[in-house]
């Protein structure tokens, strides 16, 4: 499959309730060799309730600047979190199941 | 000492090659009506540039990645492609409005209709891209633009009340008989002049072409703050020629004799030839800026190999794209639209365009990713923050403002 | 080989500048493939590249006509889009290296189109002017 297919697509959790979307593939670069690197294995799903793309990189946990940029991003993003890959049931319907429930997202998270 | 001379022919390739024929209009056109009330916008445009294109420069020295390529990166395919499609057409609009400044320009040296000059000088252009040194180009054109100059010596030959003139402009006042919005439109567009886009993508990508690295950043610098400043001070005196000479007599400029006017009375006819040395060279050099910056652009969205520093063969697709926009630009000036209303539109959509552009460039030049130690400092943060909101005030404003003021009549 | 490293896909890999052994530009990657392993995690197998990648990744209907298009013109339908193993990637920096040039890896058929049609034709393309 495609990582376009994983990306923007919307998460539920056990309940069925949405969660977000998939913002990015958090990957390892933990696996057998393949050619000259060791292959990248995904390991976690990033997942928002925005469904503008990217967090543009400020979502790394570094103060990276400007400054302002950085609060409407992250205000935008608020709710993101990372879920392990484990928690994912299922990948290829409509929608990405976890086996965890969640909630509905806080605004606090 | 070489290394001097290396800086200081970058500076006064940077002098002579900031002004093009937006530039050149805008500012006649607004020293005419306006005096120097709207210096402030010129200044503030030269300032946004120099804060811009250093970190554009800063960008491509130290990740050897031009601005282009990282618009997509960051903002992902679909924003990235609207900012191109954006991007694009607001250059090739502006690379039209160059090709009508080179006839033009010719045809006030020559007395021959500007457009027979037009099939000419978009030939010519393609053919210097295609053929001549990169370096020699910029440094070429860029050198021959000095000869602007001759409107500061036409300034100071009118022997004007310096202290008026900088009582101008440093407290503007609109003359009574000017509106609010048109005020206000012609700021837009002395901003769209100083900054336009396709000065990022230049600046930027040439860097590469010229292999910069992170030791040309001293360099780049030079010609940023010492260039772009002069060479924003070459639009003041354009302005400010034409408010001594064509203010008194209500003319308004809107032929590009109208712009040299002030030349041929304060310096008379060797004055007059100066000048259309200084336009000639500035709209070529600028028409070959564009050209190469429509090629840029695209590329550098898609991946493609581009620039002079690789075989023709190797960049086939960067190739076609600037014959292309050259025959298209040509096209365009051949169906006799006025070049000059072509610059004024292009320089009002220019300001549209301009966060599209800057925004980008403000976020990456702050990744460590790319810049490891050489990301931003406070200072140019906060600048770079202030500048974009101001961009976006002016791009917001700028169709509104057209659209009431009938383009500024 | 950096092993255990950390990278999101979406923010280090997708769109990515694509460079040869030369230093030459090849493309950008447009997508990425991902195979299930015999744990089951998902493995970045292929960097994927071509409208028929990019395509998708557009969206809406811009992004529909583009793939729609692009199977048509593509010489064979059913292989999908141009493809760059991970296994020819050297190294995942500011850019993506790769071992192979844009000619050996076969992405870019439009660059050889124009080369073939019109830029060769042009008298003076064989020498670069630097």
């Amino acid at each position: 499959m495609r990582a376009s297919e994983l990306l923007g697509k919307e998460v539920r959790d056990r309940d069925g309730t949405p969660v977000g979307v998939v913002t990015d593939l958090r990957c390892v670069q933990d696996g057998p060799p393949r050619g000259h690197l060791a292959a990248l294995r995904v390991d976690a799903l990033l997942i928002s309730r925005a469904h503008s793309g990217t967090l543009l990189g400020y979502d790394r946990g570094r103060s990276q600047g400007p400054a302002l940029l950085r609060a409407i991003v992250r205000r935008l993003h608020r709710g993101a979190r990372t879920i392990d890959w484990d928690r994912v049931s299922r990948y290829d319907g409509d929608a990405v199941e976890l086996d965890l429930s969640l909630g509905p997202v806080s605004p606090g998270d | 000492m070489k290394r001097l001379l290396g800086v200081a022919l970058g500076v006064l390739t940077a002098i002579g090659g900031f002004v093009d024929i937006g530039d050149m209009v805008t500012n006649a056109l607004v020293g005419a009506r306006f005096g120097l009330s709207l210096a402030w916008a010129t200044i503030l445009g030269v300032l946004g540039i120099c804060l811009y294109a250093e970190m554009s420069g800063r960008v491509a020295a130290v990740s050897g990645r031009p601005t282009f390529d990282l618009v997509r990166e960051r903002l992902g395919p679909r924003a990235g492609l609207a900012n191109l499609v954006a991007s694009s057409l607001v250059t090739l609009l502006t690379f039209t409005a160059e090709i009508g400044g080179v006839a033009l320009a010719f045809e006030l040296a020559t007395s021959v209709n500007y457009l027979l000059w037009v099939p000419l000088a978009g030939l010519a252009v393609w053919l210097v891209i295609w053929r001549v040194r990169f370096t020699v180009l910029e440094n070429l054109f860029g050198l021959l633009g000095l000869a602007l100059v001759v409107f500061g010596v036409a300034v100071w030959k009118l022997g004007p009340d310096w202290a008026g003139l900088l009582h101008q402009i440093v407290r503007p006042a609109k003359p009574a008989e000017e509106d609010w919005p048109t005020y206000f439109y012609y700021a837009v567009g002395l901003f769209g002049a100083a900054m336009t886009p396709y000065e990022v993508f230049f600046f930027s990508s040439g860097g590469i072409e010229e292999r910069w690295t992170e030791k040309d950043l001293g360099t780049a610098r030079a010609n940023v703050f010492l260039g772009f400043p002069l060479g924003g001070l070459l639009s003041l005196a354009i302005a400010a020629a034409a408010m001594l000479v064509l203010m008194p007599h209500s003319i308004e400029v809107s032929t590009l004799g109208q712009v040299a006017l002030p030349v041929a009375v304060a310096v008379g006819k060797i004055g007059v030839a100066v000048a259309l040395l200084g336009f000639v060279a500035a709209t070529f050099g600028a028409a070959l800026e564009t050209g190469l910056s429509c090629g840029y652009a695209v590329s550098q969205y898609f991946g493609w190999q581009w620039g002079k520093y690789v075989r023709p063969r190797e960049a086939a697709r960067f190739h076609l794209l600037v014959l292309l926009a050259t025959i298209t630009s040509v096209a365009v000036v051949l169906t006799t639209v006025d070049p000059i209303t072509v610059t004024e539109y292009s320089v009002v959509f220019s300001a549209v365009a301009l966060p599209l552009t800057y925004f980008p460039i403000l976020v990456v030049a702050n990744d460590p990713d790319y810049m490891g130690e050489r990301v931003n400092g406070r200072l140019t943060n906060t600048l770079g923050t202030v500048f974009l909101g101001i961009v976006a005030i002016a791009a917001v404003a700028a169709i509104p403002l057209m659209l009431v003021t009938k383009a500024g009549q | 080989m950096t092993a255990g490293r950390t990278l999101n896909l979406n923010l280090h890999l997708l769109d990515r500048q694509v460079v040869g052994p030369d230093d030459r530009l090849v493309c950008k990657v447009d997508d990425v493939e991902l195979e299930p392993d015999e744990s089951g995690r998902l493995v970045v197998t292929a960097i994927l590249v071509g409208p028929r990648a990019l395509g998708p990744r557009l969206g809406g209907r811009l992004g529909r006509w583009t793939a729609a298009i692009a199977d048509r013109l593509a010489a064979d339908r059913d292989a999908g889009p141009h493809r760059i193993d991970m296994r020819v990637v050297t190294e995942i920096g500011s850019a993506v290296r790769v071992d192979r040039t844009r000619e050996d890896l076969a992405v870019a058929p439009l660059e050889q189109w124009v080369d073939e049609h019109v830029v060769r034709r042009i008298p003076g393309s064989r020498h670069e002017s630097e």
